[in-house]
This record gives structure tokens, C-alpha cells and sequence, in this order.
């Protein structure tokens, strides 16, 4: 009893233990039909197999419900961080699961470079939380356009909690020449949120 | 040059976003100094293209240099001992229920430098625990660094690590040697499994399985966000189901990862795998 | 004095959230996220708390679940804040636990009314 130090046989044995085929294929079938513990550490190890791995990550993501399976695929991805990446997890984003459309926005903020060739769909989209969703990645991707992206938002769409959030996520980033656009947003949307940000973006540039 | 309210503002904002850590008014001095450093070190001339520089640079290199001289990052016996306290009074206790008989539970301390921090939860569970004697305990220390490792296992503190200590425990688990110098017992030494670890190499991280209580402290906060995430999915799959994971004071899951749970105790929080 | 926790990700909204809040004589703390406020709950005492539903780590139906599991937090009322009045959305806040659910913007006097029912 008390402190004790382990030894390396008892460590083999446990490796021995664990020695289950881990090839692409043993990894895939255990994402699909392992349970979670099983189906977590082939998502976690799928990593290493790089854009082979992107297909059965991606449609395992599409039909699991369990949060901490979830993490280790998107966890995996974002390892990957190839362009098909970006096409499989956009159309999530129209998931009814909150918490996998929160997470998939997540691990897009983290991979700009694959959401950039969509933005101009994504901030047409016809469903006004999906073009909210759009804002939140885009405002992190560092590309130099995305003020000029999301002053176009400001200045066209038609919804005040899209223009809502593109204002919010211009807060920082806004540059004197947009002063007047930014401020006619006033006259569209006679709200007092709109008319708080507008003051607050006008503060910061002066 | 001094940073004005509206720039502090804006830094402190985007800092609390980042780290979780917020500098109230009162520390403006504090960051406004460290801030200038870095904006010399790096060459820039306005608040606005530092702050531009740091948010915008892919790497995060500057972030985390600029965190670096944010936080204090001391390391000393007996440090955030609040979590010690919270360890033998209530989850250990916990880990116990869920426990196979015979199994020992399992401490990880990491990144352990040093070794302030296994040597001062072994020394607490032999002072503070009262049922040391009847478990087996295992503690597991890494660190990246070999040489700090190496440090470690010698054991050898000067008067600044141990002034947290109090007298009765400096003189049962300490030798004392010349230049106000003080060495770890043997059997202390004995105790504690030092292992070099690189956190990230997938081969490597995976033998640390069936770990009952984590100890990371203020090093999450030096990774970018990816990292953190990666780190804490690498614990998450380490620990046993209800196992605990102790992080920094000042550091969070909030900003990391969604899977642990969070539990409050008296002394604080610290989070849970779910069982 | 009351205190209310805002939680939203968003910074302007928890800014603009906090100015009508103090205006109306209440005390206010902010947090990002669901589990950010989930660990200020946990140590102080909150009024009433104004949670938006799409946050990162832990989102608003979830913090809400987690609330009213937790037989020391059970009781706290809940404003659930949403950017779209669908009825799926509404339905969900309310079988989570919410005691309201309201649609942003938030206008003043929706709030004034809410902050007077509830705490």
C-alpha cells in the first residue's frame, strides 16, 4: 500500500491486450460499428491515414449522435485539414443537432482556407441561420477580403440578426472608408441592438 | 507611449477571449508594459499593427509569447495547494467508489519540470491522506524536457521552492545540504515514475491509459487552440471513466473542450470524465 | 442588488445586453459560453441568467439541461435567446428547462418586462 511505482511487464501486457487489427480497413469498420469508447479511438487514429480517411470520418460524423465521438472525428479532421473537408462539413451546418452544428463551426474556424471558395454561397443561403453560421466562420478566416465580405452583408441582407452579426464581427476589423455604409445601417433598421453596435464600431474608428 | 482605455479595452477583450483570463482595470500598468515590450521586440511601432499582427498570425507564435510574459509561471512546492486539499478531501474519495479492488489509482502529473509538483502530491497524500495506507498509488510524472526531467529526479530545491513548506514536512522528506539546498529522500525519488513525453506523438501518448487524476497546470494556456483541443482529447481518452483532470487557476475547459464535466468542490473546479 | 449572468458569444450583444441590464438597476456578469457560465454559476448566486442558444463547447439548450439537473441550480429562471422564431427551436428551450424563450433583438421593454417577472 501506499506509493507505488509500475513496472514495464504490467505495461506489455495491457499493450498485448489492446492488439486488435488497427489497418484502414480494422479502423473503419470499428468507426462504424464499434461502441463509443471503440468507435472514439478509431476516429482518433484515423487521423494518421490523412485523405484516406476523409470519407468514412465524414460519413460516420453525418449519422453519429454521440458528442464525444463527435469531438474525435472533427478532432481528426481538423488534423487532416484537406480541401474535400470543407464540402462534407458545410451542408452540416444544417444539422438539427445543436451541439454538431456548433462544433462543426468550431472546426471550420479552424480550417479557413477550406470555407474560403464557399463563402459566396454560404452568405446567399436562403435560411438566415445558416448565413449567421457563415459569419461566425468566416470572421476568423484570414483572408484580407473578409471586411469587404462582411460589409456587403451589412449593406444588402435583408435580415436584422444576419446584419446583426455581421456588424458584431466587423467590431474590430472595420476600417475608416466603411464609416458611411456602417452608419446607413441606422436607417435601415430603426433597432436599438443595431443602432448599440453601429455606435460602437463608429467609436472604435475614430 | 501608454496604451489608451479604448486599446486596453480592446486588447483585454480579445486576451479573456483567447485565454480566459481577464486583466481588471487595476492591471492595466501591468499589461501596458508587458505589451510594449513585445510591440519593440517585434518591431511595431502602434498598438493597432501589434494587435493586428498578434490576431492575424497563422502560427500563434506571438500569442503565446505574449501570454508567456502575461501569466507568472513560477513553480514551487506546494503551489495552488488548494487543489491538493481538494484531491485528498474529496476526489480520491470519489475515484475509490468507481475503483476495481486491487487497482491502483493512477496520478499524472504533467508537464511535471522540475518535479515541485509530483513531489508535493506524493508528500500530501503520505501527510494528508488517510487512506494512503490502504491503496496502492501510483504517480506518473512527464515532461518534454529531458533536462528538467533529469533535474527532477535528483530532487535537489533551493530555499524558494520549499518556502511554501511547512517546517515538520522540510524535515521528514528533505535532506538538508550545503548552500541552503534541500534533496528529496530516496524512497521519495524512488516513488515517482519520471518519463520524457511529447505530448502530441500519437505512439507515445496512448500508454497512458487507466489514469485516474490528471495535474495540468498552466501549460494548456501556452498552446494554440487546436493544440489545447488535441491535448485535452489526449487526457480525455487517458483517463478512466470519472476520472478527474485538475488545470491552472486561472485556466479553463471552457475554451478547450466540451466533453469533461464540471465539478465544484470547496476548494474549486475541477473537471470529470463522465462516467 | 440582483445580479444577472449573460451568456453569448457574441461581444457587442453582451455589451448591449449588460447596458440595458445595469440601466435597470441589476448587476451583470458575462460569460462565452455554456460551460464559462456553468462555472460562475457554480460560484455565485445569479437572479436569472439570459442565454443564447448557438455558442461554442457547450450551447445554450445543453447549459440549461445542466442547470436543472443540479438540485443547487435547479430553481435559477432561464431566458432563452434565439436569432430565429421557429417553433422546433421553441419547443426545445422549453423542454430543456427554459422559463422564456425570446427572439433577438432584444428590445427593452421585453426585457424590462421579463426582468420583472422573473427576479
Amino acid at each position: 500500500m501506499g506509493l507505488k511505482k509500475r513496472t514495464q511487464r504490467e505495461e506489455q501486457k495491457r499493450e498485448e491486450k489492446r492488439a486488435i487489427k488497427r489497418d484502414l480497413d480494422g479502423l473503419i469498420t470499428q468507426l462504424q460499428r464499434g461502441d463509443r469508447v471503440q468507435r472514439r479511438w478509431a476516429a482518433r487514429d484515423l487521423a494518421q491515414y490523412g485523405e484516406e480517411a476523409i470519407d468514412p470520418l465524414c460519413s460516420r460524423l453525418e449519422k453519429e449522435t454521440d458528442p464525444a465521438v463527435q469531438e474525435a472525428i472533427l478532432s481528426s479532421l481538423m488534423e487532416i485539414k484537406r480541401p474535400p473537408i470543407g464540402e462534407r462539413l458545410i451542408p452540416l451546418l444544417r444539422s438539427d443537432d445543436a451541439g454538431l452544428r456548433n462544433r462543426v463551426i468550431e472546426a471550420l474556424q479552424s480550417m479557413p482556407e477550406l470555407v474560403e471558395s464557399h463563402v459566396d454561397e454560404l452568405l446567399g443561403d436562403p435560411d438566415p441561420d445558416m448565413r449567421i453560421f457563415a459569419i461566425n466562420i468566416i470572421q476568423w478566416v484570414k483572408h484580407p477580403d473578409v471586411p469587404k465580405w462582411l460589409l456587403e452583408v451589412i449593406k444588402r441582407d435583408e435580415h436584422i440578426n444576419v446584419v446583426g452579426t455581421a456588424l458584431d464581427a466587423l467590431t474590430d476589423i472595420a476600417t475608416e472608408d466603411m464609416k458611411e455604409d456602417i452608419l446607413r445601417v441606422k436607417e435601415r433598421f430603426d433597432d436599438p441592438y443595431i443602432h448599440f453596435v453601429v455606435d460602437e464600431i463608429i467609436k472604435g474608428l475614430s | 507611449m501608454t496604451l489608451s482605455d479604448r486599446e486596453f479595452e480592446k486588447f483585454r477583450e480579445f486576451f479573456y477571449r483567447k485565454t480566459g483570463i481577464f486583466f481588471p482595470d487595476t492591471k492595466k500598468k501591468f499589461v501596458e508594459k508587458r505589451l510594449l515590450a513585445r510591440m519593440k521586440a517585434t518591431g511595431h511601432e502602434s498598438f493597432r499593427s501589434y494587435f493586428n499582427f498578434v490576431r492575424f498570425q497563422r502560427s500563434g507564435e506571438e500569442l503565446q509569447e505574449l501570454t508567456n510574459a502575461l501569466t507568472v509561471n513560477e513553480t514551487y512546492f506546494f503551489r495552488e495547494k488548494y487543489q491538493f486539499e481538494s484531491l485528498v478531501e474529496n476526489v480520491l474519495d470519489e475515484v475509490l467508489e468507481y475503483k476495481e479492488d486491487n487497482e491502483p489509482i493512477r496520478i499524472w502529473s504533467i508537464p511535471c519540470a522540475s518535479g515541485e509538483e509530483p513531489y508535493s502530491i506524493a508528500i500530501y497524500l503520505l501527510e494528508y491522506w488517510p487512506r494512503i495506507d490502504e491503496v496502492d498509488v501510483e504517480i506518473i510524472a512527464s515532461d518534454i524536457d529531458t533536462n528538467v526531467l533529469e533535474k527532477a529526479r535528483k530532487g535537489i530545491y533551493n530555499l524558494r521552492s520549499v518556502k511554501n513548506l511547512p517546517k515538520h514536512i522540510l524535515r521528514k522528506y528533505f535532506k538538508r545540504l550545503s548552500g541552503d539546498r534541500y534533496e528529496i529522500i530516496d524512497d521519495l525519488k524512488e516513488a515517482i515514475d519520471f518519463r520524457q513525453l511529447n505530448l502530441f506523438d500519437y505512439r507515445e501518448n496512448k500508454k497512458y491509459r487507466y489514469i485516474d487524476v490528471i495535474f495540468c497546470r498552466n501549460m494548456l494556456i501556452y498552446f494554440d487552440d487546436e493544440s489545447r483541443l488535441k491535448a485535452a482529447q489526449i487526457f480525455y481518452d487517458s483517463l478512466n471513466p470519472g476520472g478527474f483532470i485538475f488545470l491552472g487557476h486561472s485556466e479553463s475547459m471552457s475554451r478547450i473542450c466540451s466533453l469533461f464535466k464540471v465539478r465544484k468542490f470547496k476548494q474549486g473546479i475541477v473537471y470529470q470524465k463522465p462516467l | 442588488m440582483k445580479k444577472i449572468l449573460i451568456v453569448d458569444d457574441a461581444t457587442t450583444v453582451r455589451k448591449y445586453e449588460r447596458q440595458l441590464v445595469e440601466e435597470m438597476g441589476f448587476g451583470a456578469e458575462e460569460a462565452i459560453n455554456g460551460i464559462e457560465a456553468l462555472e460562475k454559476i457554480l460560484n455565485e448566486r445569479f437572479d436569472l441568467l439570459l442565454v443564447d442558444i448557438n455558442m461554442p463547447k457547450m450551447n445554450g439548450y445543453e447549459l440549461v439541461r445542466e442547470i436543472r439537473k443540479n438540485p443547487e441550480l435547479m430553481e435559477i429562471p432561464v431566458v432563452m435567446i434565439s436569432t430565429e422564431a421557429s417553433q422546433e427551436d421553441k419547443i426545445k428551450a422549453y423542454e430543456a428547462g427554459a422559463n422564456f424563450y425570446i427572439v433577438k433583438p432584444i428590445r427593452p421593454e421585453t426585457l424590462r418586462s421579463l426582468l420583472n417577472i422573473l427576479c
